[in-house]
């Protein structure tokens, strides 16, 4: 089987789980007791007429098979229906919280593989010795600590105690300058200002997220240098590596160029599946840092019983994690030529 | 949050058939493995103590409500009578031997809110594992040896459900039964980490199925239910005790999460999650508000991590 076959049965395959999102979510939200209408309008004594024409609008008096029908035939179409507390489509909403929770998942995972990797493949080179056992005492702690709780020490220390990094009030690349308070704010700031505006507001992003990306990337770091530090050393005793070393071949090549890259493989794979597991930690840390994205999002959807919004966000959450899968196999297919494309034999 | 669970499952996949019956065989040799691994006996000790902490906990609320806790040291819930709030730490120049952590926004002492909230910690961490892991080997079993269709839908519901985080999908379960309760919030995470086991289980199941002493209790005619009781469980047990004791920690870091988003254990039962919530509001006059209930999980969680990996080693044929 080709390459292409593969990634096109690989997402054939993926079809029956996002129905299966699909339906898990809508069975939840409509078991949610309460009423959406009412929470909209805020108070229980409002115009019957006014409740009925809403209804009517969002679909809530037709029967829930039919509302199930056609909520699957909207999102085949890309529809993921309209907001009832905001009342605009539930994509529109999703795609203008994206960037953040992305720009958020993206920095945590940087932070986490730059870190993870370099200190996991110097564990394994220098096995029970000092710097191995202050890495894995590292990463046990990093796996142990809860990242909200990571998240309130950072601002403690650098917000209030320190003041060098701010711990709340988001700013965001694409903000007008004229928009963003304190500008110029940080070591850098004035300077950046006078250059280009434009510049300083990156700078404040920056400042912004560095606290938020250590908080979500901590777990990931340390679960990432887990497995990198078992693979290598797993990998240094393999008899090619054995062979290596009886040519001679210095330790640090053996490092570099014969175990590094086969090392990396399940690592992809980790990356890959912990991606569900980092957008469900940006729920807390965008709570943490008061943080517009995804996570809020869902959260206060739930609370304001905005079904849609509700079903829309968890199945985007699915479709994320799904492709995730799909591309972490592609690429190990792709980077380890021994991978079967799925067949026996 | 699956972290651990990626990895051991690697390894699963990865264990020689042929390694399987030894594992069984070296029960004795591994327990006694263990108990010579400082840090996994370090582990064991952390555990013990937090669920010695967790009985004592249960007892006062279940029979006596609080009142051991109240007569010793101070109510671990309500609001004392007399009230010095926002206390510091012994070690603060206006700290106390009296509130060796301080006190909170309400006056009660920390001390023993974290002593008390380990009954939720433990308990929930416990509960919800055992629900996942019954429920996991009971999907992955049935997959796993029946294969065909019947593995199909098990694993593509075992897909869906994993796909979602497990924050929102538990969340949303909340909210569909319209409560907050920490027991709801036990059972979210139960079913949410039914995937993990289930993976892990049907892993095991398809390398033990193909083993020739599987083949000779089915041409004995031993039926199907009786070969996954006899013989693909207790040899898929090593593995899966691992992961359960990972798990375990896991699971607690979970419900902190929720009870911090304020669904699982409500005011004014203590619990560290909702601790750490509360502390928020007082960051400033009193930092060190936030410290101890994440210090108090930290700790728990790295004691099962610790027995976790010990027992890994220990019960890993190749490290033997």
């Amino acid at each position: 089987m080709s390459l292409l076959r593969y990634t096109l049965s690989r997402c054939l395959q993926a079809i029956p789980v996002l129905i299966g999102i699909i339906t898990i979510t809508f069975i939840l939200v409509n078991l949610i007791p309460g009423d959406p209408i009412r929470i909209l309008l805020a108070e229980g004594d409002a115009d019957p007429a006014v409740i009925e024409q809403l209804e009517a609008r969002y679909g809530l008096d037709r029967p829930i098979y039919e509302r199930y029908f056609y909520y699957v035939i909207g999102v085949a179409q890309g529809d993921l229906g309209q907001s009832i507390y905001y009342g605009v489509p539930v994509l529109q909403k999703i795609l203008e919280r994206l960037p953040v929770t992305i720009m958020l998942v993206v920095s945590a995972f940087t932070f986490a593989i730059s870190l993870s990797i370099p200190l996991g493949v110097l564990a394994a080179h220098r096995k029970n010795k000092p710097t191995d056992h202050v890495s894995r005492i590292i990463a046990l702690i990093g796996v142990s600590t809860p990242s909200f709780w990571i998240g309130l020490l950072l601002i403690i220390l650098f917000a209030f105690h320190l003041g060098w990094l701010p711990s709340s009030g988001m700013v965001y690349p694409w903000d007008s300058p004229d928009d963003v308070r304190f500008l110029d704010a940080g070591h850098l700031g004035p300077i950046l200002v006078d250059i280009h505006p434009q510049l300083a507001v990156f700078y404040q992003t920056l400042r912004h997220l560095i606290l938020p990306t250590i908080a979500l990337g901590t777990l990931q770091m340390a679960a990432i240098m887990r497995i990198e530090r078992a693979e290598m050393l797993e990998t240094l005793q393999r008899d090619y590596v054995e062979l290596a070393r009886a040519y001679g071949v210095s330790e640090r090549t053996i490092l570099r160029r014969h175990a590094f890259r086969v090392a990396q493989l399940p690592v992809v794979t980790i990356v890959g599946l912990n991606l569900t597991s980092a957008l469900g930690g940006a729920v807390l840390i965008e709570t943490v840092f008061n943080i517009n994205g995804l996570g809020r999002l869902i959260i206060t959807a739930i609370q304001n019983l905005d079904y849609p919004l509700v079903m829309g966000t968890t199945f985007f959450f699915g479709v994320v994690f799904v492709v995730g899968v799909i591309i972490t196999d592609i690429s190990y297919a792709y980077i380890d030529p021994r991978v079967s494309y799925g067949e026996r034999e | 949050m699956s972290v651990g669970e990626a990895q051991t499952t690697e390894q699963a996949g990865e264990v020689d058939p042929e390694e399987v019956e030894g594992e069984d065989l070296g029960w004795r040799y591994s327990l006694k493995k263990v108990k010579a691994d400082t840090t996994a006996r370090f582990g064991l000790y952390v555990i013990a103590l937090m669920g010695a902490l967790a009985t004592f906990a249960w007892i006062d609320y279940y029979l006596f409500d609080y009142q051991i806790a109240n007569s010793l040291w101070y109510h671990p819930a309500r609001d004392p009578d007399e009230v010095n709030q926002l206390l510091p730490p012994v070690f603060d120049s206006e700290g106390t031997w009296a509130h060796p952590l301080g006190t909170d926004s309400r006056g009660r002492d920390v001390l023993v809110r974290i002593v008390y909230g380990s009954r939720i910690s433990m308990t929930v961490g416990v509960v919800a594992t055992a629900i996942g892991l019954v429920g996991g080997t009971v999907v992955g079993a049935v997959s796993g040896y029946y294969g065909g269709w019947v593995d199909d839908v098990l694993m593509r519901i075992v897909e869906t459900i994993y796909s979602i985080p497990f924050l929102v999908l538990i969340i949303a379960f909340m909210a569909a039964l319209g409560t907050r309760d920490v027991m709801f919030a036990t059972i979210g995470v139960g079913i949410a980490i039914i995937p993990v086991f289930a993976r892990l289980i049907r892993s095991r199941v398809l390398s033990v199925r193909e083993e020739e002493y599987v083949e000779a209790a089915r041409a004995a005619g031993l039926r199907d239910r009786k070969i996954i009781q006899r013989h693909i469980i207790p040899n898929s047990f090593a593995p899966v005790m691992v992961q359960a004791t990972l798990q375990i920690g896991i699971c607690i870091l979970i419900v902190a999460g929720l009870s911090f988003l304020g669904y699982g254990a409500q005011p004014p039962t203590p619990d560290w999650g909702q601790m750490l919530s509360e502390s928020r509001n007082y960051m400033i006059p009193n930092p060190w508000l936030s410290v101890w209930p994440g210090l108090a999980i930290l700790f728990t969680v790295m004691g099962f991590n610790l027995l976790g990996d010990g027992l890994q080693d220990a019960l890993d044929p190749r490290s033997r």
